[in-house]
């Protein structure tokens, strides 16, 4: 009923319903694609997002807690499975952290099947996976300035001064290893060093242009809205066209056709 | 007839899923290697050399300052780690006499590659030395889907020489 011809009307109708369902999706190419053209006036490559959920989404949110032991004037922190000496990240781990001490030689870090030993200056010297020898550890403490380790038997274990021999001793002023609450000036630089140099918000604009921050199929949605912004190019011609040279017929027939 | 196939599918599946894992702890590997008798455990603090030798077979240094090994007479037992593609692979080596005697991979992290603990592969560095280049004396054989595996494996093959060759050395002196 609305006089046009079934082609016509079909391509209009894609047109409508393309322009609909392609419009949350221009509008975010426009406007990251208008800022991203401007990078370096709007200072977008200098400043960084501090949003959690956006750092989450990225994985530069860490998941659980710090755990932190002091260990002398350094501190010795496991935050999602990084091991930090101080601030600095050392190596990485999928165990549970039960302590850390400071050793005549070394610092001894204890995880359930595995100890990990550092110089005073925070540099690895060694990893030593305790296999069958020790049962699960459950603590580290120190005793005449050597590392003391218990077990879930319990046992304890005292290591010669380098640490490569252990004897079975008794529990027996052995100095535990406490847990310690880094400070937020603490926690703030070791945030920092754990998110490394953090997200740009060109990063995130890019990825958003490009469809890439809704995962592994963002960027064909994002290419289905440029090929949904070329039908309605097309298709807008199209109508535009159609339209005309039906008007110019219908001027046509009013002025030498009048009855 | 669909049946028996799928069934043989997930069966080859599972396999292969659970194909990595411990295959003997290190210090289970070193009883084994010196008859329950093992000796104490020694350390080698590779000197800039020693780690410039090692870095150069590795092509990154080698995690940690200090090295553990177990010694008895001319032969050395060493546990090493180097990452196949993302996770380490743990394998034990005991030299003797300079030429390595028995490789075995004892901890396997990797989704892929794990064919690499199999005799037909091990056996491959028995008897096998370092030339003057630093390369072992004889070619040892891919296995096709697991490159990187085998390419970890072989290095470490060389970086136990040079330590073995290292540790000789030093007693020598």
């Amino acid at each position: 009923m609305t006089g046009r011809k079934p082609t016509q009307f079909t391509v209009f109708l894609w047109h409508r319903r393309a322009g609909l369902a392609a419009i949350i999706l221009v509008i975010i190419l426009a406007i990251t694609g208008i800022m991203l053209n401007h990078t370096k006036a709007l200072k977008l490559d200098e400043n960084y997002v501090d949003s959690s959920l956006l750092l989450g989404w990225y994985g530069l949110e860490p998941e659980g807690e710090a755990i932190s032991y002091d260990v002398g004037e350094h501190v010795i922190t496991v935050l999602d499975h990084l091991v930090f000496f101080n601030s600095y990240p050392v190596t990485r781990t999928e165990q549970g952290f039960h302590g850390a001490v400071k050793a005549e030689q070394l610092i001894v870090l204890a995880f359930d099947a595995e100890l990990v030993l550092l110089t005073h200056d925070g540099e690895l010297v060694e990893r030593m996976p305790t296999g069958h020898s020790f049962s699960e550890i459950k603590r580290i403490g120190i005793k005449y300035k050597r590392p003391v380790i218990e077990t879930s038997d319990p046992l304890y274990y005292m290591a010669d001064e380098h640490i490569l021999d252990w004897d079975v001793i008794i529990n027996e002023d052995i100095a535990w290893a406490d847990k310690t609450t880094l400070n937020d000036t603490k926690m703030t630089v070791l945030l920092e060093s754990f998110r490394g140099r953090g997200l740009t918000q060109e990063r995130v604009l890019l990825d958003l242009h490009s469809g890439r921050i809704f995962g592994e199929y963002g960027t064909y949605v994002m290419d289905a809205a440029a090929v949904a912004l070329l039908w309605l190019s097309c298709s807008g011609l199209w109508v535009w066209w159609r339209r005309r040279v039906r008007q110019k017929k219908k001027h046509h027939f009013q002025k030498h056709h009048r009855l | 007839m669909k049946k028996p196939a799928l069934i043989l599918l997930l069966t080859l599946l599972s396999a292969s899923a659970f194909a990595g894992g411990v295959y003997q702890e290190p210090d289970a590997f070193i009883a084994e290697v010196f008859a329950e008798n093992p000796p104490k455990a020694e350390v080698i603090w590779p000197n800039n050399e020693l780690k410039a030798q090692i870095k150069d077979v590795l092509g990154h240094d080698y995690k940690g300052l200090r090295i553990r090994y177990w010694k008895q007479d001319k032969t050395t037992a060493w546990i090493l780690d180097e990452i196949g593609k993302d996770k380490p692979i743990t394998t034990g080596f005991v030299i003797n006499n300079g030429r390595i005697e028995r490789v075995r991979v004892l901890i396997f992290r990797e989704s892929r590659g794990w064919e690499i603990r199999h005799a037909f592969f091990t056996d491959q560095f028995d008897n096998a030395a370092l030339n003057k280049d630093m390369e072992l004396d004889r070619t040892i054989d891919n296995i096709s889907g697991a490159t990187l595996s085998v390419r970890a494996v072989t290095k470490l093959a060389r970086v136990a020489l040079l330590l073995d060759q290292a540790v000789n050395a030093k007693q020598e002196s």
